[in-house]
């Protein structure tokens, strides 16, 4: 029984070595999207994204993909830190990272791992101290999730910026293109006596 | 839900017949109706609707396939049901794949084809979509499919127990066509339309009939024969015994009574199991129970006579008025059937065991074991996804976020340590970590038995402080998940509209995948602009977490250093 509980935690070790984590993603990146992105690197094994049940809702999807090698995970991260790499859609790019443990959902008990629990009595001289402790983890979650909050709010503080931008940009060349279209370019340039390339 | 009734029973809901269509039955004395308008929405024959009885975690869906009056003046429908793929599963075989919110339509001939329900068992509409290719059936549109709550597209076949793939000629005498979809398509909450559908010749194509031939007749005295089932159901018999203005519960003919019965007594058998298998202060829960059972229906009743709280039917709220909700006649599955007599015994127990806690657990170190298996096969079967089950637990008030947890725990070890501190069953998963979850303490949604059972552990565990190893607290919470919406928004990915209409044809339709952006491009400097706001972001959380991770060992450090001082 040891043994093969054993074997099953190096297997899950294992795989948790050849398999990437990615987010960023937009929610319409389905699983043969993420397949035949990173094909390019290695054969992609499976494709499974993390639910977001805690919210907020918002919170770009995140993924693991599990690759044939190990090596293979390590060329998604690094063609995806050295430059900026896009799935299905422009401009935010995606995140590559190493996978952990922890990102799993069915995953072995480490073998030999003992767990105890105990309920602290309330006479107990460091109850108080406990619930110092409780009170900090429950700040601490509290906190996490506002910023997490925020996050969503830069996110989307930046989008707009940068679509007003473009939006901007696009008009400019738009009126350009149009002014040379029409004649208008040249007209003004014969009025004003200078020289426009035309091409 | 628009109304909402204040006494009695369903006459405060708003009620109105619709369409007359004929008259049948015994000596003619019902009246058959094509239409009906309840509580603020309105029927029609061959509308999907769900199903609520009280105990039951899950509502039933079927569909409406006889409305009628009854000579004394009672409302009744005939529901034909849906199946959902957990109450079936032992007749779905690994290799038959089932999509998520897919039903099978009862076919065939036998018990859990149909069932006259009273019609004040409705508890709202469902909007199911037949997805069958069949040449009969009108195809549904993509926006259709994704905006239903179900979808179908075999039958299963209650007297093989069998799933089939075509869809029959007729069911329960009942021509197909009505049974697929029909123009124009039921939706929730659509009111018009309703007197349009060609539901002109429909009783012409029942045949004749039909209805005291079937084997339920209506009324029911008859409906009780098929009941032995339900004696194992001890918590409600009683109620429905006494209680007169629920007297809808007694014709609750057994759906699939004859497919489970040797399954029923298989789980009573692992259900006294379960409870012997603690020490013997279980034994006194035990008796302790049908004192609190009679207690229980006495609550029902004088509840009942108050008649002051108000009857809700929505399908957010099953529980909170379970004594009045009208059963619609259906027999629950095995695994759920299990989970609902337990029901019962589970809260009792924790309520009795709370006042036995003080001095049983406390003290000692308990190392987390492994818990007994027996309850672990059936107690609670694998139903649906875990995303529908936290969807129900959640709106049920059986969902708790266990906080603080150390990340590397397995949800089977949660599950251990839930059993090992609070002596409950659960079912747990540990939420995911992704890159902005905390390094230093996990979560993880637990999904008990009972609304009481959760709350006794939340107030537990507020109250009181459940150390884990390393000194570490568990805290938990009421859970209120978060799910995808249908259209989430996402910040950062940008279309230019004009562009895509001018864009050359094999350009639009090609789906763009994946690439590396290049440095000499507009949109580099805007993906450059992401990476930097991801990299400040990702320095502030991991900051603020490192922060918490050293401030959480200092005070575990501290309480360590007590304690073993003291030893």
């Amino acid at each position: 029984m040891g043994t093969s509980a054993e074997a099953e935690y190096a297997a899950f070790e294992d795989k948790v070595k050849r398999t990437v984590y990615i987010d960023n993603l937009s929610p319409q990146v389905t699983e043969s999207v993420l397949q035949t992105a990173l094909n390019q690197f290695g054969s992609v094994k499976s494709v499974q994204f993390i639910p977001n049940y805690l919210g907020p809702s918002n919170l770009a999807k995140c993924a693991l993909i599990e690759m044939e090698h190990a090596k293979q995970v390590e060329g998604v991260i690094l063609a995806a830190t050295e430059s900026p790499f896009m799935i299905s859609g422009m401009p935010r790019p995606v995140r590559a990272r190493r996978a952990e443990m922890e990102m799993f959902d069915e995953r072995p008990a480490k073998p030999g791992r003992k767990i105890v629990c105990s309920w602290m009595k309330p006479n107990d001289p460091s109850f108080a101290d406990a619930m110092q402790l409780k009170n900090f983890a429950k700040k601490s979650f509290a906190e996490a999730d506002l910023l997490l909050e925020k996050q969503l709010q830069e996110e989307e503080k930046l989008a707009h910026q940068q679509q007003d931008t473009l939006k901007t940009n696009y008009k400019k060349y738009e009126m350009i293109d149009a002014l040379l279209a029409d004649g208008t370019a040249r007209r003004l340039a014969r009025r004003y006596n200078m020289n426009v390339a035309d091409d | 839900m628009g109304s909402m009734g204040e006494g009695e029973l369903s006459e405060e809901l708003e009620f109105a017949w619709g369409r007359k269509s004929g008259r049948g039955g015994l000596n003619k004395g019902c009246q058959f109706y094509k239409s009906f308008r309840y509580d603020g929405l309105e029927y029609l024959l061959y509308d999907c609707v769900y199903l609520y009885k009280d105990g039951e975690p899950e509502p039933y869906i079927g569909k409406i396939i006889k409305i009628w009056e009854h000579y004394d003046r009672s409302r009744k429908v005939k529901v034909l049901w849906f199946f959902r793929p957990c109450e079936i599963s032992n007749y779905i075989g690994d290799e038959v794949k089932v999509v998520e919110n897919e039903l099978f339509l009862a076919s065939g001939n036998g018990v859990g084809l149909t069932n006259i329900n009273p019609l004040e068992a409705i508890a709202g509409k469902c909007y199911v979509i037949c997805t069958s290719k069949d040449r009969r059936n009108i195809q549904p549109s993509d926006e259709e499919v994704q905006m239903a709550d179900y979808i179908f597209y075999r039958t299963f076949d209650v007297k093989q127990c069998k799933i089939i793939d075509e869809m029959p000629e007729e069911i329960s005498n009942i021509d197909i066509t009505f049974l697929l979809n029909q123009m124009p398509l039921q939706r929730p909450g659509s009111n018009i339309g309703a007197f349009q559908k060609p539901a002109g010749n429909v009783d012409a194509l029942q045949k004749p009939g039909s209805i005291v031939d079937s084997p339920q007749k209506p009324g029911g005295i008859v409906d009780a024969t098929v009941v032995p089932s339900d004696k194992n159901l001890p918590k409600e018999n009683p109620a429905v015994k006494t209680d007169q203005t629920c007297n809808e519960l007694d014709d609750r003919p057994s759906k699939k009574a004859k497919l489970h019965s040797s399954y029923e007594s298989k789980d009573c058998i692992q259900k006294v199991r379960l409870i012997s298998d603690g020490n013997d202060t279980k034994c006194l829960e035990l008796k302790l129970d049908s004192s609190y059972k009679s207690k229980d229906c006495i609550q029902k009743l004088r509840i009942k006579s108050d008649g002051d709280d108000t009857k809700v039917l929505a399908p957010t709220a099953p529980y909170t008025d379970d004594a009045k909700v009208s059963a619609p006649s259906k027999k629950r599955m095995p695994n759920e059937k299990t989970t609902m007599v337990s029901d019962g015994k589970l809260t009792k127990e924790s309520a009795i065991w709370s006042q036995h806690q003080n001095h049983k657990i406390d003290g000692p170190e308990l190392e987390v074991t492994r818990r007994p298996q027996a309850d672990k096969s059936k107690w609670f079967a694998e139903v649906g996804s875990w995303e529908d089950r936290l969807r129900y637990a959640h709106q049920q008030g059986r969902l708790v976020l266990l906080q603080n947890l150390d990340p590397a725990y397995t949800s089977a070890e949660v599950e251990d340590i839930v059993h090992q501190g609070f002596n409950e069953s659960c079912k747990a998963k540990m939420i995911q970590r992704t890159a902005f979850s905390s390094p230093h303490s996990g979560q993880a949604f637990v999904v008990f038995n009972t609304r009481q059972t959760a709350e006794a552990v939340v107030k537990k565990l507020e109250e009181g402080c459940l150390l884990l190893s390393n000194e570490r607290p568990l805290l938990g919470k009421m859970g209120t998940p978060c799910f995808p919406e249908k259209k989430p928004k996402f910040f950062g990915h940008i279309v230019i509209d004009k562009l895509r209409s001018q864009m050359p044809r094999e350009m639009k339709d090609a789906i763009s995948t994946s690439h590396c952006s290049q440095p000499n491009t507009l949109e580099y400097d805007m993906a450059l602009e992401w990476c930097l706001l991801r990299e400040r972001l990702d320095l502030a959380l991991k900051r603020f977490y490192k922060e918490q991770g050293l401030q959480m060992r200092k005070l575990m450090g501290k309480l360590k250093s007590k304690k073993s001082l003291r030893l």
